[in-house]
């Protein structure tokens, strides 16, 4: 049927989702730049001296067990998190959206090899694939970023090779045979699109996950080694002072909360931009 | 019998169904016809409250003098499917993928005639082979039967109870010509035989010409035009039955030049 | 017919599972001819089609397109002979893809293609103007070439797999129950653009579909299908005569 009613709150979640975001999103490159350009602490430098100490106007969140600035330590640990975070989505989903896509459209024993290859990876937990990866290569970020992709990727090939069968079978399909495109215009025209939004609001959603992963390897000491900052390692640092100075946990803490919540509002709000169908149907 | 009286369905904005009232005789076999949009299945939907969410009818609907739109869920629950049937269209979401016919034969009966359970078996054949089917298919998934045989278990199921009213809702647009006019031929057998009536819900008026009895023409929720399906079909009154007629080509032993030389 | 458009011999069709989809049928089809294919579902006329596009691959038997056997030519090879066959599926929704607005849709073909036109019908000056040409042809407002298909209804959604299919002046193309989905009025309304086109583009039809009625409509000349074979064959002349197949005077006490 047509449609018949536009659900006023569907309109209004939308907004809502894409404000906050972009209202957390302005408020941090606020505080990196206010931190970067004003405060202009040095994030390794240490002065025992300053230690443990509150806020105040030079050190709006305080000082850690060494002395630093923790505004400083949280921004450049942040940019940290969320870029490698990033890197490593990126890599897993040009990895698993090439060969999903290549996998369902050709079918066959490459389809074949491509599932046994994920069902393999799919059989231990991310965690494990990721501490077991971090032990062999070494503890460091580049061990890590590789962890992730390798566990990640599987994922999106699964996905992508789902709905490029399904789409496959249409009937628009034929008719792109019949017109006589390529495969790699038949991928690329009318594949990529369906596949684009579903990876893209994966991802995102991923995101999340992704950075609580890096915190928490950093945390048990798998990830980014002192004294480059980082929330997970800021956190594990600050554990023998929980009791002295709670906010250094806290901090960190409510950074990676906060991160992960505006990530995942993201990600609904992509999944909506994505529905072509917007309206609700009855 | 069945009696739509001022029935108007709305949503905030639009009016779907417009003070629309209809008559449905005794055994008579009447054909709602209208294009999609036209608020034709909504009118039918309504009589078993089965609208959309969000959506309720203001009217009133008499099925023998008790107000349908009034009932209480659960007194309307013990009288759809007993006195009152549906078919749909979507003959392959009538019954669910992982239970047999049978099953969903028992589940009626378990229903409404809850000291016969014992016989349940027996009827359940007994109302496949009405239909033409064989009883052996009550043991049969759904996923095994063909989309003709489906819609005859759907019409089965729905007149195990010999319904006063059955309501028919494009039950043969999924259907190619050939099954779905086996189909049609089968219910108004089972509709002389049980003495039912059957209201007919279709875009395509030349699958029920031979059959119905009256004919009532909706456009944009309202009913333009109704009356005797001989009167409505060879002298119709209204301009838009007239294109409905127009629209549908059907075989004539005329030369097809002459055919085509009509406007 | 001394030099068919389509000529098909003894073509079967089995499937992987071992049934017989297609039991050695033969038919010609002659340019600018319509010929109609009716049949109840499951009787393997829309497996016919397929298999005369090649979308499936044929177990046996020839196809003989503009001179050429194509049966057995690979993607590439057949792609000069792709640019003249054509086809309008049952489901318009899903023979649009959802995601691509519908000039897009309506251009793939043309941005194969657009070399080998002759370009006798529609001038295309430009993509843009190319489109509006297009969506005029079949009657649709140039307005919705910015829509995405599920904004359409189902009778404008049909129209556009047709703009698409006539965009490159094809000489055949196969209408597999164009009209099945559809209800009275876009019915009647789609038939009368099929013969309108036909007319102008001098095309020619191969109409499957169950409903005879529209069928005769359309073609001069049927074949009734029934289980894989073709179990008879007329003119429309012919439809009523006494000597008809039983299936058919049963088909035609349908309507």
């Amino acid at each position: 049927m047509i449609r018949l009613f536009k659900q006023p709150q569907t309109a209004m979640r939308y907004k809502l989702q894409l404000g906050t975001a972009v209202l957390t999103a302005a408020l941090l490159l606020f505080l990196y730049i206010y931190t970067a350009f004003v405060l202009r602490h040095d994030s390794t430098l240490t002065n025992l001296s300053i230690r443990l100490q509150g806020s105040s106007l030079m050190h709006p969140l305080g000082t850690d067990h060494l002395g630093r600035d923790v505004l400083t330590r949280l921004m450049l640990g942040g940019r940290q998190t969320v870029g490698y975070s990033l890197l490593a989505l990126a890599a897993a989903l040009l990895i698993g959206t090439a060969s999903g896509m290549i996998a369902g459209f050709k079918g066959g024993w490459l389809d074949r090899i491509f599932m046994r290859i994920a069902d393999g990876f799919l059989a231990f937990p991310d965690m494990i694939v990721v501490i077991v990866l971090s032990g062999l290569l070494g503890p460091g970020l580049h061990s890590m970023i590789t962890a992730i992709v390798m566990v990640k990727w599987v994922s999106y090939a699964r996905v992508v090779r789902t709905t490029v069968i399904t789409e496959s079978r249409q009937d628009y399909m034929l008719a792109a045979r019949i017109n006589g495109l390529s495969p790699a215009n038949m991928l690329s025209r009318h594949l990529l699109p369906h596949v684009a939004g579903q990876v893209l609001v994966l991802a995102s959603l991923d995101l999340g996950k992704v950075i609580l992963l890096i915190s928490s390897l950093s945390y048990i000491g798998l990830g980014v080694q002192p004294p480059t900052p980082e929330w997970g390692a800021m956190l594990n640092d600050s554990r023998p002072y929980f009791q002295l100075a709670p906010q250094l946990m806290l901090y960190p803490g409510l950074a990676i909360v906060l991160l992960v919540l505006s990530v995942n509002m993201l990600g609904d709000y992509l999944r909506d931009y994505f529905d072509v169908k917007k309206e609700v149907r009855v | 019998m069945l009696h739509f009286d001022e029935i108007t369905i709305r949503t905030s904005s639009r009016t779907l169904v417009d003070k629309v009232s209809l008559n449905v005789q005794p055994g008579e076999w009447h054909a709602l016809v209208g294009q999609s949009g036209s608020g034709k299945s909504l009118l039918s939907r309504s009589a078993g409250q089965l609208l959309p969410p969000g959506l309720s009818a203001e009217g009133s609907i008499l099925l023998e003098g008790t107000d349908l739109l009034g009932l209480k869920r659960s007194n309307l629950r013990s009288l759809l499917g007993r006195r009152m049937s549906y078919i749909f269209q979507d003959y392959q979401a009538a019954f669910a993928p992982f239970r047999t016919i049978g099953q969903h034969f028992r589940e009626a009966i378990a229903t409404h005639d809850k000291q016969r359970l014992r016989e349940a078996p027996d009827r359940t054949s007994a109302a496949l082979e009405s239909v033409g089917l064989e009883g052996s298919l009550a043991s049969r998934y759904p996923f095994q039967l063909s989309g003709g045989q489906l819609q005859r278990a759907s019409i089965a199921l729905a007149l195990l109870f010999s319904p006063d009213v059955l309501i028919a809702d494009e039950v043969t647009t999924a259907l190619d010509s050939v099954s779905g006019h086996r189909v049609l031929s089968l219910l108004n057998r089972l509709r002389l035989e049980t003495g039912c009536s059957i209201l007919f819900i279709t875009h395509d008026w030349r699958h029920v010409r031979r059959y119905t009895d009256r004919i009532a023409v909706m456009k944009d929720g309202r009913i333009v035009e109704s009356g005797g399906t001989h009167r409505v079909l060879d002298h119709p009154r209204h301009e838009y039955t007239r294109r409905l007629i127009a629209a549908a080509p059907v075989l004539s032993r005329l030369p097809s030049g002459l055919q085509e030389a009509q406007p | 017919m001394s030099n068919p458009l389509l000529c098909v011999e003894q073509l079967s069709k089995r499937y992987a599972s071992g049934k017989l989809a297609i039991d050695e049928v033969s038919f010609q089809l002659g340019r600018g001819e319509s010929l109609g294919l009716v049949g109840e579902s499951g009787c393997g006329k829309s497996t016919l089609a397929r298999c005369l596009l090649r979308l499936e691959p044929v177990s046996s038997g020839t196809i003989i397109f503009k001179g050429q056997p194509v049966q057995q030519l690979t993607e590439k090879q057949l792609n000069p002979y792709r640019r003249d066959m054509q086809m309008v599926f049952q489901n318009p929704a899903a023979a649009l893809n959802p995601r691509l607005r519908i000039r897009d849709s309506l251009l793939d073909p043309y941005k194969q293609y657009s070399s080998q036109m002759q370009h006798s019908y529609f001038s295309c000056t430009s993509r843009s103007a190319f489109v509006t040409e297009l969506l005029e042809a079949v009657e649709l407002s140039p307005s919705l070439s910015g829509c995405y298909p599920h904004e359409l209804s189902g009778g404008q959604k049909q129209r556009v797999t047709i703009a698409r299919a006539v965009s490159i002046e094809p000489a055949l193309i196969v209408l597999d129950e164009p009209t099945a989905s559809l209800d009275v009025l876009s019915q009647g309304a789609i038939l009368t653009l099929l013969e309108h086109l036909q007319r102008n583009l001098k095309l020619a039809y191969l109409f499957i579909s169950h409903d005879l009625a529209a069928v005769s409509r359309m073609c001069s000349r049927m074949l009734v299908m029934r289980e894989g074979t073709f179990v008879d064959s007329f003119s429309r002349q012919m439809m009523f005569a006494e000597d008809r197949h039983p299936y058919t005077k049963e088909l035609i006490s349908i309507f």
